[in-house]
């Protein structure tokens, strides 16, 4: 985790901490921790007077781009809950941790709460977005879904995640970039809305990739070079021949295994996969710009999630990506935001090369 | 009786593909009568699925019905894993 900052109590620091911290004699400690509490009591009330005055409307599966980044009053702390199917498939199960509440003793449960608040940290202090929707969205998971099932998913409203089979797959909460992906569906349903199929289905993919690794990145304090930029690491079982599900770094290479077969992803347009399957290959040719990502951020160095993340967080939320996008386009977005953000230095540069060396055109 | 399943997607986009013959089995008249039971009321083409989630395609005797992740009835829920798990396997 990153170090603890004043604001960020509100997403690590369990609210008794928080109580003893704020009658502490330092005032170091005191001080921020007092703040804070009053803070989370103001809003407490904010959303009890909300829920009493009008009941809030379902979020809509549409772009709301103008909702976001400093709307007045977001809520800038998680509203987590954590919900466990018992091994069935009814949805979302019953909650077993909320916001605020103390870890509990299913360490499934722990480490996807955890990664909600990883995620909505960085939505929130790296490019000002309170949650998903921009608005404070509440952040839902349910966990232990159905029998041995090997699989995470994003179902419209919430994440769900599977315990594996143990015999190919561990875990799906094990890996936080996992976490961060299935959430990353959410951001991206709440803004570009971009279609699931074919090339904007692949970058749909992509960009949940990146917020995955991103949220790694940034729970372990990583720069570009030090990251390992792979999605899915420690969530293979001990027998199967492989490091991950996806490399950014190096598509491809992520595994090779007799059961599991070989990993499908293409890093160049050069490799495109042109297949019907897989809702026209989006987990396949994710690869093309995931790697544009990789080689954008490790060619400008630093943290990954502060000038190339930002990038493609303005894409994303821009309001000028549409649903039906192309790589094409996706990295012409990427050519103007870098210029509009950051003037024509090295950041323009590092894009347009970046799209250049995967087969990309941006011209 | 034939039966195939096919499933595709899934955050690894992982594909697999298993067959069995019911005539094979011991619980060859229970395994019939759930596949007659998917057959007639799966849905013909493939229904929207959700980010990440699995998409299945069921084949028996080669009348094809879809499904995807997370709204499985729980016939063809059991029907998909009984073929998955204990069908010959072939990617």
């Amino acid at each position: 985790m990153t170090e603890i900052q004043p604001t960020q109590f509100c997403t690590i620091v369990p609210p008794h901490v928080l109580d003893r911290l704020a009658r502490s004699q330092d005032p170091a400690l005191s001080a921020p921790a007092r703040r804070t509490l009053e803070a989370d009591a103001v809003q407490r009330t904010r959303r009890q007077l909300t829920a009493v005055a009008a009941p809030v409307p379902a979020p809509e599966a549409t772009a709301d781009v103008d909702a976001g980044a400093d709307a007045e009053g977001a809520p800038e702390c998680p509203q987590r809950t954590v919900h466990d199917c018992r091994n069935g498939t009814d949805l979302p199960g019953v909650v077993v941790r909320a916001e605020g509440d103390e870890p509990v003793g299913d360490a499934t449960v722990n480490r996807v709460y955890s990664g909600l608040g990883a995620t909505f940290e960085l939505l929130l202090k790296e490019y000002g977005r309170s949650s998903l929707d921009g608005t404070g969205l509440p952040l839902n998971a349910s966990v232990h879904f159905g029998d041995r099932y090997g699989n995470a998913f994003w179902d419209g409203e919430q994440m769900v995640f599977g315990d594996g089979d143990g015999e190919i797959f561990l875990d799906f909460s094990i890996p936080v970039d996992v976490i961060a992906h299935e959430l990353a569906h959410g951001l991206t349903q709440h803004t570009a809305n971009l279609s699931y199929y074919g090339q904007p289905g692949a970058l749909n993919e992509s960009v949940s990739d990146v917020m995955g690794s991103l949220v790694k990145q940034y729970t372990l304090g990583q720069s570009a070079d030090e990251a390992d930029w792979l999605i899915g690491a420690g969530l293979l079982a001990p027998r199967v021949t492989g490091v991950a599900l996806r490399s950014m770094k190096a598509p491809g290479t992520a595994y090779d295994d007799d059961v599991l077969g070989r990993d499908p992803q293409p890093a160049t347009m050069q490799d495109y996969v042109r297949t019907g399957r897989d809702n026209g290959g989006v987990h396949i040719n994710s690869g093309i710009p995931n790697h544009a990502f990789y080689l954008f951020a490790t060619r400008l160095g630093g943290k990954a999630w502060e000038r190339a993340g930002q990038v493609w967080f303005d894409v994303l939320t821009g309001g000028e990506l549409a649903v039906d996008a192309d790589f094409a386009r996706f990295a012409r977005l990427t050519v103007s935001a870098a210029a509009a953000r950051y003037g024509e230095g090295a950041e323009h540069e590092a894009v347009v090369k970046a799209w250049a060396q995967v087969g990309v055109e941006t011209a | 009786m034939r039966i195939q399943v096919r499933r595709t997607g899934g955050f690894g986009g992982i594909e697999r593909f298993a067959e069995l013959d019911t005539a094979d089995r011991a619980d060859a008249d229970e395994l019939q009568e759930l596949a007659r039971q998917v057959l007639a009321k799966g849905h013909r083409t493939p229904p929207v699925g959700v980010p990440d989630g699995f998409s299945y395609q069921i084949t028996v005797e080669g009348e094809t019905v879809y499904a995807t992740d997370p709204r499985l009835s729980e016939k063809e829920s059991r029907l998909v894993s009984v073929v998955l798990k204990e069908g010959a396997k072939q990617t």
